[in-house]
Formats: C-alpha cells, structure tokens, sequence
C-alpha cells in the first residue's frame, strides 16, 4: 500500500475509522431504542409505565400479558394472522416463483408485457384495491373470511415475489436446465427437479419477508374483516387509536412485542439472505 | 442455443402441430397462476375502481347504480378536504424522501467502516424495518406524549422545553416524517451498504496516489458510481411512501384537525366512514394515475441518469 509513505495521512485514516464506527455503532443503539422501550414497557405494572421520570428498573411483570391474553380476541386474532399470512406467503410464492422464472428463463411471446404490467401494479394505491374488493366481497358474501385476505395480500406479494425471484433466476448458470432439458426432463422436471433445490434459500427468504408483510398489513384486513377473520394489527390501531379513553399503552406494548417479537427473530435468521435479496431486488427493476 | 437445436430437432422429428401447441401451453402455464389470481384480484377491482367512479352508488345493495358521467369526479375536486389530503401528502413526501435518503446512505457509509462486529451492527439495522408499521406508529406515540412520554421526559432534562408532538399541527407533520424516517431509514441503509460494498477498491487506492481528498474522492468518484443505486433506491422509497397509510392512522388518525391526513387515510376515511364509496372510488383513481405517472417519470429520470454516468 502506497498509504504506508504517508504516515500523517494514515493516522487521520485510522481516527477517522474510529470516529466511523463510533457514529455507526450510537445511530444504530439509537435505532434500535424504541424496541427496547417497547420490551421493556410490556413488562411494567401500569403504575410503572405513567411515571415521571420514566423508569428504566422495575419489578417486571406479566400481568399485562395474561390480562390481555384472556381476552379471546387477541388469541384468536393470533391464530388468524398466522393463518392469513402463512397462506398468502406460500400461495405467493408459488405463483410468484413459477411467473418469475418464466420471465427469467422461459421466452413466451408477450409474457414480457404481462411482466412489466404486473411489477407496474406495484405503483397502485391499496386503497384503490380495497374499496372495490370491500363491495365486491360484501355483495358475494365474502367478508370477514381467511380467504379474501389471503387473496388480497397476493395483490401485492406476487408481483413482489416475481419481481425478486426473477433477478435471483437470472442469476443462476443456464447450463443446468439446459442440460436437463436435453437429457429429456421435461420444463416442469427441469424447473422443480433442478431449478427450485438449489434455490432453495433465495426461495426461502423471499417467503419469510412475504409472510413478514402480509403479518403486518393493516389497510386491507381492516377494510375486509371485522371479527372472524380480524388480525393483530387491526387490534393495535385500535388500541393506539382509542381516543375516548386514552390508548392503553400496556396493551400496546404487550401486542406490540408479540407482534414484532417472532418477526425478528426470522428476520435475522434470514438476513443475509434478505439484505441480498433487498440489495438484489433494488437494483435489478 | 443448444436447447433450440434439440428443440428444432425435436420438433422435425413429431408430428408438426401437437408438439408446438404442447410446448407452447406448458411456457405459458409457468405464468398462469400469477395472471389468474392478479387478474381476479387485481385487474378486476381496479376496473370496478373505475366503473364506481362514474357511477352512483347503491348502499342497499352496494353495486355500482347508474353511469353519472364525471360527476364524481367534479365533487371531488370540489371537496377541500381532497386537496388538504394531496397538499398534505406532497409536504411529507418532500421532506421524508429526501431525508431518508441522505440519512441512509450516510448511515451507510458510517456503518461499512472495517471492523469485527460490522455484520452484527448490519443485522441489528434490519429490526426497525421488520416492526410493524402500526406498531412504529403506536410506541412513538406513547414514546411522544407530551405528559408521560419519554423523549419529552429527556427535552426536559435538556431544557428545551415539552412540545406537543401530536397536538400542534406543524409538529405532528414533523412528527409523521419522523416515525416514518425511522421506520424506513434502514431499509435505505442496507440497500446502500451492499452498494458501497461493491465500489471497486482500486480507484480508491488510485486517488489516494494521486492525493485526492475525501471531498474529491466523495464528489468525483463515490456519488457518480453510485448514481444508479441512489435513483433505483429513490424508486423503490417511493413506491413505498406513497402508500403511507398505517403509521398516520395509528401515531396521529390524520390530525389535529387535517394537518396529517395523508390521501389514502382521507380516501379510507370517506369510504368507510362517510360511505361516500363513489367520490373514494374517483380519488382512488386520480391518485392511482398520478402515482403511475409520477413513477413512469421517476423511471425515464432513473434511465437518464444512467446513462449519463
């Protein structure tokens, strides 16, 4: 390294890097607080959560947990944004990964059209989805079920899928469906059989941060549900949005951390893959 | 091109017609489930979108009644509320989009510094990203509240005063952009630091010879290579933003007054509490052209701006 000639310029560097990794690390505590504050709130007494100064140590509790579990509408608004989400994730990803591969690898006449018009619906508005799919499913009897949501979460997570799983097909070497197709295997054998195990984690993570999405949409499962099929964030609205008696931040916090809690968790069990992906999907439009 | 000529080959040897038809039938079959669920529930509605805006509607029966012409349409841009609501999502989007942006690839280049925990601080970025945006939107809340709320709690401390984030409407526009710069900003951040990570050391290594400085080096060499990623990022953000809805509802419900209510919490807001779904359904469609006009232009900029770099 020619740096090495320059040794005040290479001290400047290295306090530089110091001040760098410094700034970085406090942003990213910074960030990262109103997580924490979250957490640790859940676990307050209500006496403990309106204090002046605020505290920081206390004798934590599960009160607020149990009290707000017991009320059936929480477990069972549990149960069905585990459904909705894991239902519309799968469903996405198949059709999404089938479509993008075929914009990926498979030339049809006219398929790049389609293509361009489905990754384009991702400029439509929700809203302008969700007052007609709400007229539409009220006349068909349709509210309040699994299924409409689950179908309306694709809207968005197919084009979404297609449009990350495409750029991850395009990044594979051709020679291997070639190869199969040659050897006889079928476009089905060759896409299942070869295409899909060794994209398995690309696959995978593009699934977990579409069940991500669908676990935290709120437009449509408010417009579409109202007690069957209602999900936690409709829940959270209502209790951040409780103006008649003032939003229970006891509540807030426990179904906030139960929400955000197992999303985490995937996040970073995944997240080289998902910054990949981010990174991937930015840049190859 | 080894395929086609096993295909060609393949083709000469059957009989002529079956095969192409078959083949032809399974390429389009890797489409079929994506365009018959979007055709159903995405195609459908949003002509259902533009039928109900010309129409009258039917609350009995909920369907769209007798075609008004652009009656709808002339009600809405007669309706202050509607352009309080497109005023109002144009002042968060010129403050939030360029704030992010700066704050994220500034971020960026804070947290690529070479060290040992690099990847975790990378990881832990992703949290705030993943939160719900409801949830952003309600823990910022209870962390603003002008009485209990902890940041005031710390402004105290400091001496500057205890404003009220969600009552004073010029502050609880700041107050929205903040939570959703927070909510966003990593999202940012990591896109930009893949990039970064991906510049090429020896040009670097080639302007330190030369003696360039950092404002140089920053100026002439990273922002020209990074212009494509930063106008991709742009897109990608706005697509985003202009979908804002959750965080106003759950951090502000659109007040006081009007000061926060973004479009598509105004659009909600006349649907399905004032049944107005025929005025709704024509603003939906004037966002719906204005968003994919505004994108189509952001795209020919993107294209520009590539090939000028």
């Amino acid at each position: 390294m020619t740096a090495a000639t320059l040794p005040g310029y290479r001290k400047r560097k290295r306090v530089g890097r110091q001040v760098r990794i410094w700034a970085g690390v406090a942003l990213c505590v910074l960030f990262l607080f109103p997580v924490f504050w979250m957490v640790l709130s859940s676990f307050k007494l209500p006496r403990d959560i309106f204090t002046t100064p605020p505290v920081l140590f206390f004798d934590p509790t599960l009160e607020t947990y149990i009290s707000y579990m017991q009320r059936a509408d929480i477990s069972r608004r549990m149960v069905n944004t585990v459904t909705v989400a894991t239902g519309s994730g799968l469903l996405s990803i198949v059709a999404g990964a089938m479509a993008g591969y075929a914009l990926a690898r498979i030339r049809i006449k006219g398929a790049a059209t389609l293509g361009v018009l489905i990754l384009m619906s991702r400029g439509v508005p929700p809203i302008a989805l969700a007052v007609p799919m709400f007229l539409v499913a009220r006349k068909l009897g349709l509210t309040d079920k699994h299924i409409t949501l689950i179908l309306a979460y694709c809207t968005f997570l197919i084009p979404y899928v297609m449009w990350l799983m495409r750029g991850f097909f395009k990044g594979l070497p051709k020679e291997l469906e070639e190869a199969a197709l040659l050897d006889g295997c079928s476009r089905y054998g060759a896409f299942f059989k070869i295409i899909v195990p060794i994209s398995l984690p690309g696959l995978l993570s593009t699934l977990i941060f579409s069940v991500i999405l669908a676990w935290e949409e709120l437009l449509f499962a408010l417009v579409l549900t109202n007690r069957n099929a209602s999900t936690i964030p409709v829940a959270i609205a209502g209790i951040a949005g409780d103006t008649v008696n003032g939003a229970n931040w006891g509540a807030l916090t426990a179904v906030g951390t139960l929400t955000v809690v197992p999303v985490v968790i995937f996040a970073l069990l995944v997240q080289k893959w998902l910054i990949k992906g981010l990174a991937e999907g930015a840049t190859k439009g | 091109m080894a395929v086609e000529t096993a295909m060609k080959g393949a083709r000469k040897a059957r009989p002529r017609k079956t095969v192409p038809m078959i083949d032809w039938l399974t390429r389009w079959s890797f489409m079929m489930p994506a365009i018959v669920i979007l055709l159903a529930v995405l195609a459908y509605p949003i002509l259902y979108t533009l039928e109900i805006s010309f129409s009258s509607l039917d609350l009995g029966s909920f369907t769209a009644n007798e075609w008004v012409g652009w009656e709808n349409y002339g009600d809405v841009l007669k309706d202050r509320g509607f352009w309080n609501a497109m005023k109002v999502t144009g002042i968060y989007l010129a403050w939030a989009m360029p704030i992010q942006m700066i704050l994220g690839f500034g971020i960026a280049y804070l947290i690529n510094a070479e060290w040992k925990g690099r990847g975790v601080v990378r990881a832990l970025f992703l949290i705030p990203m993943v939160v719900a945006p409801v949830v952003a939107g309600g823990i910022w809340r209870m962390m603003l509240d002008p009485l209990w709320g902890l940041v005031n709690y710390l402004l105290g401390l400091l001496g500057l005063g205890n404003p009220d984030w969600l009552g004073n409407p010029t502050l609880a526009m700041a107050t929205l952009v903040i939570i959703d710069t927070w909510r966003w900003t990593p999202f940012v951040v990591l896109i930009a630091t893949a990039a970064l990570m991906a510049l090429p050391k020896d040009v670097f290594e080639a302007a330190d010879i030369d003696g360039a400085n950092w404002w140089t080096k920053l100026w002439s060499i990273t922002v020209p290579l990074l212009v494509p990623i930063i106008a991709a990022t742009f897109v990608v953000r706005w697509l985003g933003a202009v979908k804002m809805f959750d965080i106003a509802l759950a951090a502000t419900r659109g007040g006081p007054g009007d000061a926060t209510n973004v479009i598509n919490l105004y659009i909600y807001e006349q649907a399905f509490r004032s049944l107005r779904f025929a005025e709704s359904a024509a603003m939906a469609v004037i966002v719906l052209v204005m968003t994919m006009m505004l994108t189509g232009l952001f795209l020919i900029g993107t294209r520009k701006l590539e090939d000028n770099y």
